[in-house]
């Protein structure tokens, strides 16, 4: 018990706060960086058999006052029990079979959001303009007073009351959706398929913030990891952006919504980049991406792409460092999925850089340090120069040789959507356990699929063409 | 038209006579050639109208299957993709030029596309690396071949339009020489001939009436010579005044005899 009250007291205490928690998030993430750089942690040898691994991990964390592993259920939802009822109750309200039979039946795009709005999209896809989405700590008066604020001024409010769990304190956890409705005899505007994606990618990223503002330590900087992969993509997005003297708001517009930060807006002040890196970029997370791949000499002349590439593989290995210390059920479903990821962006960069520009040191260099195809795989990878050559390399690994089955030789359209369907398989798989946070990330992953799906059926449907609606759709149930 | 075959005002001479003739020579020859001019823009014209029906028919499917190419890129390389080959294009590298060609005496614009290799990136071949490289670049080449497509259209397309104008004209030129310009000129000639005709039967009218004066004349004399001749007798009982008429009157009448 001693040990159990030892563990529950290291905890740092809830934040109180409105809106702002992502913000903190960063600045305790900025902390607990610092914390993890003086402590020095060791890195965990991958290549040793996993029940070793995990066997280390007990002993290492017994030593630190933590649960050991295979007891996870004696602690894990004292601080991680809401949040995961949360997110498998989003994941029963994902899109099923029978759904997308449904909408592959649809001949326009208003059957569509008529089939959609009897799903969980249903408040997103109204005709009136979604106004405001707030998930805020807040009293019960202040709680009160905004609802009254908001019908006053004529919008409707679905209000979700959830009480807080932590023991000592009173507040409450107001979630509500503000929307417009529409004015009488106003016609609504045209469908288009990219409203039904953005209304869909507001979801999901309404239901990111209220699971970020409920977590704590670690899942907190768990979500946040998440996210980083959106954050790379949007910081090169502005930075070519800003190179080619475009302008900074319509970028702005176009960034991926879960990866937007505090700063994002002044990388388009930076001259150049090592400007922009000592400015903005060393207060992110992704500073120590930057430091430990590029020089700043190479920031200048280096491929955007390639810079894209790097970035992303020191990101996935941080990650899976990250997994590994949080040991347990996580570390390994984790480093699963995490594995397949880097497998399947190596193959993806051997097969797009044949016949381009990039020597086989840069593609050598873009490869991740983990993963079933370290080393091995890599180096053959590195030399192959087509894509039955690659299908040679691949397919001295079971997993990957059933995907390569799938696909005839000298074709490699279907080798993506192949990959897309061990994807979904594998996240579904990591459902099938409790007490983990690999649920999480399985749940912002097959929710993105879901939205890919949606995008395609929409433009297949647009583009009245329906007879290939079936060639990407995967189901995820 | 009220002056459809009125005639030119001119002087009817001879020479106003070779002149419209000549003209009515050049009018005819001019005729005949913008004929054969219109002719052959009309076929031209009849070819490219099949053409652009077929290009147009085709044009559709293209960009049917550019579009599904660009979903599939977004699908498989995320919907930003879009936005991220736009904002690294400094300027295009596909560009179009226009240049004249001459059918049948019209010059009939036409434009052609060409890759600016200077401006073309070869870091584009790069894009989506991680993935969907493979669906962008067939994404890219989808949108090229519809952009040839749309660039033939758009020949084929001012070249109906100039071509179109250019018949018409002809054609009016066709039809104003046929029904204004050679009726007017053959009136005119008409004209001229008649009046020739009718200053000749004058002339020839008033030789003959002169010599009808003329012959009379002469008869008159004879008759009068006559007389004179019967009434002079040889020696026997010539009356005095006869004969000092016939010396002194006759003297005075005689008139000079001029060879």
């Amino acid at each position: 018990m001693e040990r159990f009250r030892r563990e529950l007291d290291s905890r740092p205490p809830p934040r109180e706060g409105g809106d702002e928690r992502v913000g903190e998030g960063e600045r305790r993430v900025q902390r607990d960086w610092n914390e993890r750089e003086d402590e020095k942690p060791d890195r965990v040898d991958f290549k040793v058999l996993p029940e070793i691994r995990s066997f280390d991990h007990r002993i290492h964390r017994e030593e630190e006052g933590e649960a050991m592993y295979g007891f996870e259920a004696l602690t894990f939802n004292i601080h991680g029990g809401y949040l995961e009822a949360i997110v498998r109750g989003y994941r029963s309200g994902l899109l099923t079979a029978a759904d997308y039979n449904n909408l592959c039946q649809c001949e326009t795009l208003d059957d569509i959001k008529m089939h959609l709005s009897a799903t969980e999209y249903g408040p997103y896809l109204q005709n009136g303009a979604l106004i405001s989405h707030s998930s805020s700590r807040c009293g019960s008066d202040s709680v009160s007073r905004i609802c009254a604020d908001w019908r006053d001024s004529g919008r409707h409010v679905l209000v979700s009351y959830i009480p807080d769990q932590k023991p000592d304190s009173d507040l409450f956890l107001c979630r509500g959706i503000a929307y417009q409705p529409m004015e009488k005899g106003a016609k609504p505007s045209p469908l288009h398929t990219t409203t039904i994606v953005e209304k869909c990618t507001l979801k999901l990223l309404d239901e990111y913030k209220h699971m970020l503002c409920q977590a704590t330590e670690p899942l907190s900087t768990f979500l946040e990891y998440i996210t980083y992969g959106y954050m790379i993509d949007n910081v090169v997005l502005i930075v070519t952006g800003t190179l080619h003297e475009r302008d900074v708001q319509e970028l702005l517009e176009k960034c991926h919504p879960l990866g937007m930060f505090d700063s994002i807006a002044t990388l388009a002040v930076a001259q150049n980049m090592r400007e922009l890196y000592r400015l903005v970029l060393v207060d992110t997370p992704l500073a120590s991406y930057f430091s430990e791949c590029i020089t700043s000499e190479d920031l200048d002349d280096m491929n955007i792409e390639i810079m894209r590439n790097t970035l992303y593989k020191a990101y996935l290995e941080d990650f899976y460092n990250f997994c590994q210390k949080l040991g347990g059920a996580t570390a390994e479903i984790m480093s699963d999925l995490l594995a397949f990821e880097a497998d399947r962006r190596a193959v993806n960069i051997t097969i797009n850089s044949i016949g381009t520009e990039l020597t086989r040191d840069d593609r050598r260099k873009l490869y991740s340090s983990f993963g079933l195809l370290y080393p091995y795989g890599h180096e053959e990878l590195a030399v192959c120069e087509d894509i039955d050559q690659v299908r040679g390399a691949m397919e001295k690994y079971p997993p990957y040789q059933s995907i390569f089955a799938k696909i005839s030789y000298g074709e490699s359209q279907m080798l993506d959507k192949a990959f897309y369907e061990e994807e979904v398989k594998r996240l579904c798989l990591a459902f099938e356990q409790q007490f983990h946070y690999a649920v999480f990330f399985a749940y912002m992953r097959l929710k993105e699929q879901e939205i890919r799906n949606l995008m395609w059926i929409s433009e297949c449907v647009a583009q009245n063409q329906k007879t290939r609606i079936h060639d990407s759709v995967v189901f995820i149930f | 038209m009220s002056g459809q075959s009125q005639r030119l005002n001119v002087v009817p001479t001879v020479t106003m006579l070779g002149v419209m003739k000549a003209r009515l020579v050049g009018a005819t020859r001019g005729h005949a050639l913008l004929k054969k001019k219109s002719d052959a823009l009309t076929v031209q014209f009849r070819q490219i109208l099949k053409k652009i029906i077929s290009t147009k028919e085709s044009m559709g499917d293209v960009m049917r299957n550019s579009s599904f190419a660009l979903t599939e890129a977004k699908y498989v390389a995320g919907d930003n993709i879009k936005h991220v080959v736009l904002e690294s294009v400094k300027s295009a590298s596909l560009r179009v030029r226009s240049r004249q060609d001459n059918v049948a005496g019209v010059k009939l614009p036409r434009f052609e596309h060409f890759t600016d290799h200077s401006a073309g990136d070869a870091k584009s071949d790069l894009t989506g690396l991680a993935r969907g490289g493979q669906q962008v670049q067939s994404c890219r080449t989808a949108y090229v071949k519809a952009i040839e497509v749309l660039v033939e259209l758009a020949s084929l397309q001012t070249s109906f339009l100039t071509l179109d104008e250019a018949i018409k004209t002809t054609n009016r030129r066709v039809n104003a020489l046929e029904n204004v310009v050679k009726p007017r000129l053959e009136n005119t000639i008409t004209y001229i001939k008649g009046e020739l005709d009718e200053l000749e039967r004058e002339d020839f009218f008033r030789l003959k009436k002169i010599q009808g004066y003329k012959k009379r004349e002469i008869e008159r004399r004879e008759q009068d010579a006559k007389k004179y001749a019967d009434n002079i007798p040889l020696k026997t009982g010539i009356s005095m005044n006869s004969a000092h008429n016939l010396i002194f009157v006759g003297a005075e009448k005689d008139d000079d005899i001029i060879f």
